[in-house]
């Protein structure tokens, strides 16, 4: 210690005086500054520049007044019921553009029961599920479906868009990884977004490509044995597709799961009570057990001319969604009246098949049909309820082609039968399909005014394309 | 004071306040002491050395610490306004003279001193132990604050 001091006895001049006027500065911060907050960089007149230059952004684009949807909406306007023929205009036309696939909708035994139910429950349910929103007749509607498909246990929803999109992110986080067709619909493209997960697009139907992708993710997995341990893997596909009309081959994905063990979700608004002897969709058409199918969801908008929406399967895999499906927690339950309704819809399938192969026959008439219309190509199964009609020779522009069908669709309506465009948001499809004429066939078309329908339209295309 | 963050009732960023928070002085004190006796332990450093070496490993660290490192590792309800802001310029919100920012910017000055009487005011070590100093103090000036030399750092 004592050379220490000798040391600072003998310390250069410069590193005193430098030590001294640190005290110095140490000593005024410590006493002689009170905390203060920084002033803003910007002076009162560059302020008021700023807020002047300022423009701020439209809150809604700017959408010019011809834009075909709005033109649409002005011109179809629709009173009464759309049943087989719909009432648009003051005309009352063949209804082929609603899903009304049974005629469920305007059926007069599921009008009663909706009606003998609306007096006794009331019209809304006012609750979620979790809060006083379950009645007897949503656990009744659950039971009924779940017998309907040999399913363990079902669970409803109250919008059939939400239903998809809220059991694909109630199963499948961040992380995991989803083997998606690219043809799928809106609704499971929105589940996919927040699912969170990474997405590996097969192209549609193309088993080839999806095989690749497994294996691809087989070798990744090789690599990685303990991420892979803690992925989750899901394979997600419609059974019948809205965009293109076509099945997917159920018996070669079902080898493919159980082959690269991936969870299968098959979603099937547009083929429950359509396909299957008995309705029961595109399991009991391939005639595959629904236990090889992870889990099954089905919008009950369609055939079932209800709302909302179900999923069903075993009951570890259900009841995981009465806590983690967001479209059943935080959103009211189906009105009662419309859960009676689909109940009794369903009563009315299994009581006649008959119906369901009436429908196989008028959509394989129509078909075959429209087939012949020149100018145009038919996509679509020929047992699939919805056809989509093409133009044979499409021009490079859509929103000219899109003007085309338009006045295509506005002719036949004019001549008595309904049609519609098949309609996306375009900007936010993940694959835009070309633009269609979207015809749905019902089951209570009869030979003459299928034949009606396949005249009209080949005369509106005929005119409208040769111009 | 609680620490939480994105629940109901959180802290907004407690960026601004743990380095005031209860018994984080002396735990700064602490870990300096003690990396500075592990130092004394080697047997090659003599305690010149040491303390040197004390002082530049004390600036290092806490140059990263506070003027490299931007932002929060979590994510605050305020709109990324600290995301672009060094932990230095978080503290107390921003503003100076606090007492936490006088107590951070007093202890590498102390070290300075104790590092210049151990190592018995010599030249080579002077100059070593002035350059932590610099870069110690100077980023810790209120009229360095939100300066960016040569955009270094910048987003």
């Amino acid at each position: 210690m004592y050379d220490m001091f000798q040391a600072l006895l003998q310390a250069p001049s410069y590193h005193l005086f430098f030590e001294a006027l640190l005290i110095i500065w140490i000593f005024k911060l410590l006493f002689f500054s009170k905390a203060y907050a920084p002033e803003s960089v910007l002076t009162e007149k560059e302020k008021e520049e700023l807020i002047a230059e300022w423009q701020p952004e439209p809150l809604a684009p700017e959408i010019p007044d011809d834009h075909p949807v709005l033109m649409a909406m002005e011109n179809n306007i629709i009173t009464g019921k759309p049943g087989k023929y719909v009432t648009i205009n003051g005309k009352s036309c063949v209804n082929m553009a609603t899903l009304n696939f049974l005629g469920m909708a305007g059926n007069p035994s599921v009008e009663a029961e909706a009606i003998k139910t609306l007096k006794k429950y009331g019209v809304g349910s006012c609750g979620p599920r979790g809060f006083y929103g379950t009645m007897d007749v949503h656990l009744e509607l659950e039971d009924k479906i779940a017998k309907f498909m040999n399913c363990e246990e079902a669970i409803l929803y109250a919008f059939g868009f939400a239903t998809i999109a809220s059991a694909i992110p109630a199963y499948s986080k961040r992380g995991d990884v989803i083997f998606a067709d690219e043809g799928v619909c809106f609704a499971i493209q929105k589940g996919l977004v927040a699912s969170r997960s990474k997405i590996k697009w097969f192209k549609h139907n193309d088993m080839e490509d999806l095989e690749r992708l497994l294996i691809e993710q087989a070798k990744e997995d090789k690599k990685n044995p303990k991420k892979a341990k803690v992925t989750r893997r899901f394979l997600v596909v419609e059974g019948l597709y809205i965009n293109y009309g076509d099945l997917c081959p159920l018996p070669k994905l079902v080898e493919l799961k159980w082959k690269y063990k991936v969870r299968l979700f098959l979603e099937e608004s547009l083929s429950f009570g359509i396909l299957g002897s008995n309705g029961k969709g595109v399991t009991e058409h391939y005639n595959i057990s629904p236990d090889d199918i992870d889990l099954i969801a089905a919008s009950l908008e369609n055939a079932i001319g209800s709302t909302g929406g179900f999923c069903c399967g075993k009951k570890y895999i259900v009841d995981h969604q009465r806590l983690s499906g967001l479209g059943y927690c935080f959103s009211a339950s189906l009105p009662p009246m419309l859960a009676t309704a689909a109940i009794e819809s369903l009563r009315l399938i299994d009581e006649k098949p008959g119906m369901l192969v009436e429908l196989r026959e008028n959509c394989e008439k129509i078909h075959s049909k429209l087939s012949d219309i020149n100018g145009t190509v038919i996509v679509g199964e020929p047992i699939s309820p919805v056809k989509h009609i093409r133009l044979a020779e499409p021009s490079t522009d859509r929103d000219f082609d899109v003007q085309t069908l338009q006045k295509i669709a506005d002719l036949s309506r004019d001549n008595k039968v309904a049609v519609t465009l098949a309609r996306y948001l375009e900007e936010e499809e993940h694959k835009l399909p070309l633009p269609s004429i979207r015809i749905s066939v019902n089951n209570q078309l009869s030979d003459e005014e299928i034949d009606t329908v396949f005249t009209t339209l080949s005369e509106a295309f005929q005119k409208i394309i040769t111009h | 004071i609680t620490m939480n963050i994105g629940t109901a009732t959180s802290e907004e960023n407690p960026t601004h306040s743990y380095l005031g928070s209860r018994g984080i002085w002396i735990t700064y004190v602490l870990i300096l002491l003690i990396t500075h006796f592990m130092l004394l332990t080697i047997p090659f450093f003599s305690v010149a050395v040491a303390w040197t070496l004390t002082n530049v490993v004390h600036c290092v660290i806490t140059y990263f610490m506070l003027h490299v490192t931007k932002g929060t590792p979590w994510g605050t309800p305020e709109q990324g306004k600290a995301r672009t802001q060094t932990q230095w310029e978080q503290i107390d919100f921003g503003q100076q003279f606090t007492p936490t920012k006088k107590f951070l910017t007093v202890v590498p000055v102390a070290i300075f001193f104790l590092a210049s009487f151990y190592t018995k005011y010599d030249t080579t070590h002077f100059c070593i132990n002035l350059i932590a100093l610099g870069f110690s103090v100077i980023p810790k000036l209120p009229q360095l604050h939100g300066v960016r030399i040569f955009n270094i750092n910048k987003w």
